[in-house]
């Protein structure tokens, strides 16, 4: 298919910015600033449906609107490249293949909110993406497309890159902008929200890398070209991320609403191996695993929300038979409690006790109580935290105890993963 | 019938470590050694949750909970583990679902 982000459907080529002009980049931008104010703009992505690609959904046009209405000056956007979930893999590839894709979107943006500085915040050890990135900042500032005046216009913008710490939660919003504030990447309380009190204090858009590569499209196409892709619910594309595995591991951008199957065995290719299926974790680790039957839901936010789990950011785990759950969701939370940062004392009780918990029963050690309080555990962590990590783990550690009963009894009787 | 075995578990949490209960458990495994209490064992425990009120030690399985404990206590709490009275000032601090969910794990043998 013809992608919103990869033109290939998948990346394939970097793209030079001569080239990102023969397929139409920058037209948006000069349409904008030359006759389209910025509320018309972020009317235009509202209509479009466009929400959210890092993993939370949030329809993108109310974040905006909730920006341009914010007050006080000067105001930031954030172009959110953190990327720490495991497995993920879009950010850097749009970043690395498309850089002039993912500016000229931070710079609609930025008109969109009045924003006169923006960052590309990008994860530190994604070394390529941060030089593609610098050298199409530099480019764009040679052509005039950003800088002051920008083509003749009342607008300035300063865009430069932010190399983002490596740490999980370095990739949450307010963490972001206390990184680039030049503070330990850690989540702030909420509210206020950054769009109303955000870097330095001031109004601040933070928006994930493939959030806004979609703008361009939407602004040079319209809204109701882009809601003809995707499902009411989710309009447009998304890249959704495979691992090892499969046998075609790699990103691959489809609409939203294609079945999971067609991803995992059209994409794919299915298995490595041909081995049958034994669980999927659809939206990274955040996610609640499903059963096989369930490779016919469709890949939106809503049709993941029925079916008991959620779509995350688009990175999809595959489990064969043979895999011992017990294992993979202690492995979860282990990750969990590795990061979190510390400052929630509930966070680290959540986290911590479910890997304690886990681990008695990988052991064999104590009784068929121990799953009983796993509910408990969730229950108390619901609504603490400065941050979502601390909801993060219950969605993996409540289904795999539901779905894969037979793991864990089989852990608590003989201490081993079952033959 | 063996004695039953007295847990001493003393939070280390963020909140109560930032209030001292490294020095805690520390003073309290040199108490328990010196007076010879081979019945009791003092370790650390990840979080009891209580973290407005720590820092927090916990006695299994009699479930009593200190809150609030400096080692000005220490003495009152060592004459309790030698068969002395429960330190009363020390409990009732924390909410009772927070003390219920926390029992409940002990129970399950989270400890």
């Amino acid at each position: 298919m013809n992608g919103v982000l990869f033109p290939a459907g998948h990346p394939a080529g970097d793209e030079s910015l001569e080239a990102y002009r023969a397929r139409g980049g920058y037209e948006a931008w000069h349409a904008a600033l030359r006759s389209l104010s910025p509320e018309p703009l972020i009317e235009q992505v509202t209509a479009a449906g466009l929400r959210g690609r890092g993993g939370a959904g949030f329809p993108t046009g109310r974040k905006w609107a909730l920006a341009r209405q914010a007050e006080g000056t000067p105001r930031y956007v954030v172009c959110n490249g953190g990327e720490d979930e495991p497995g993920s893999m879009k950010d850097r590839l749009l970043l690395e293949h498309h850089p002039h894709l993912v500016l000229e979107g931070t710079l609609l943006a930025a008109y969109a909110i009045g924003a006169s500085t923006a960052y590309l915040y990008i994860n530190r050890l994604y070394e390529r993406a941060l030089a593609r990135a610098q050298a199409a900042i530099a480019e764009a500032l040679a052509e005039g497309e950003v800088g002051e005046h920008v083509q003749g216009s009342p607008f300035s913008i300063e865009v430069q890159t932010f190399p983002a710490p490596t740490t999980y939660v370095a990739g949450e919003d307010t963490a972001a902008l206390e990184a680039i504030e030049g503070k330990e990447a850690l989540p702030r309380p909420k509210p206020p929200y950054p769009v109303t009190v955000g870097l330095h204090g001031k109004p601040t858009l933070v928006n994930n890398v493939e959030t806004l590569a979609n703008v361009p499209a939407i602004v040079r196409q319209g809204p109701a070209w882009f809601r003809g892709l995707g499902t009411g619910d989710t309009p447009g594309t998304m890249i959704f991320c495979l691992g090892e595995e499969v046998a075609r591991p790699g990103a691959y951008e489809l609409p939203l609403g294609t079945p999971l199957r067609h991803l995992v065995e059209v994409c794919g290719g299915g298995l490595r191996g041909g081995r049958r299926l034994k669980a999927i974790l659809p939206g990274g680790p955040s996610s609640a695993f499903l059963l096989p039957e369930a490779l016919d839901v469709r890949l939106d936010h809503q049709a993941l929300r029925e079916a008991g789990s959620s779509l995350g950011c688009g990175v999809v785990r595959l489990f064969p038979e043979g895999t011992c759950l017990l294992e993979e969701t202690l492995a979860i939370a282990e990750f969990f409690a590795r990061e979190s940062c510390g400052q929630c004392p509930a966070c680290r009780m959540e986290t911590g006790m479910y890997v304690a918990l886990l681990q008695k029963l990988q052991k064999g050690q104590g009784g068929a109580a121990l799953l009983e309080q796993i509910p408990k555990i969730g229950a108390y962590g619901k609504g603490k935290g400065y941050c979502s990590l601390i909801s993060m783990p219950v969605p993996p550690v409540e289904s795999a105890v539901k779905l894969f009963p037979d793991d864990f009894t089989y852990h608590l009787e003989h201490g081993r993963c079952p033959e | 019938m063996a004695e039953e075995v007295c847990h001493v578990l003393v939070c280390t949490n963020v909140d109560c470590k930032d209030r001292g209960s490294q020095d805690l458990l520390a003073a309290l495994k040199a108490r328990v050694a010196q007076e010879g209490l081979t019945d009791v064992v003092v370790k650390p425990y990840l979080c009891f949750g209580g973290c407005q009120h720590g820092p927090n030690i916990v006695l299994y399985p009699s479930k009593i909970w200190y809150a609030q404990v400096t080692l000005n206590d220490l003495d009152d709490i060592v004459a309790h583990l030698k068969g002395g009275p429960v330190v009363r000032r020390l409990t009732g601090k924390v909410d009772a679902a927070t003390q219920e969910l926390i029992f409940q794990l002990l129970d399950a043998g989270l400890f």
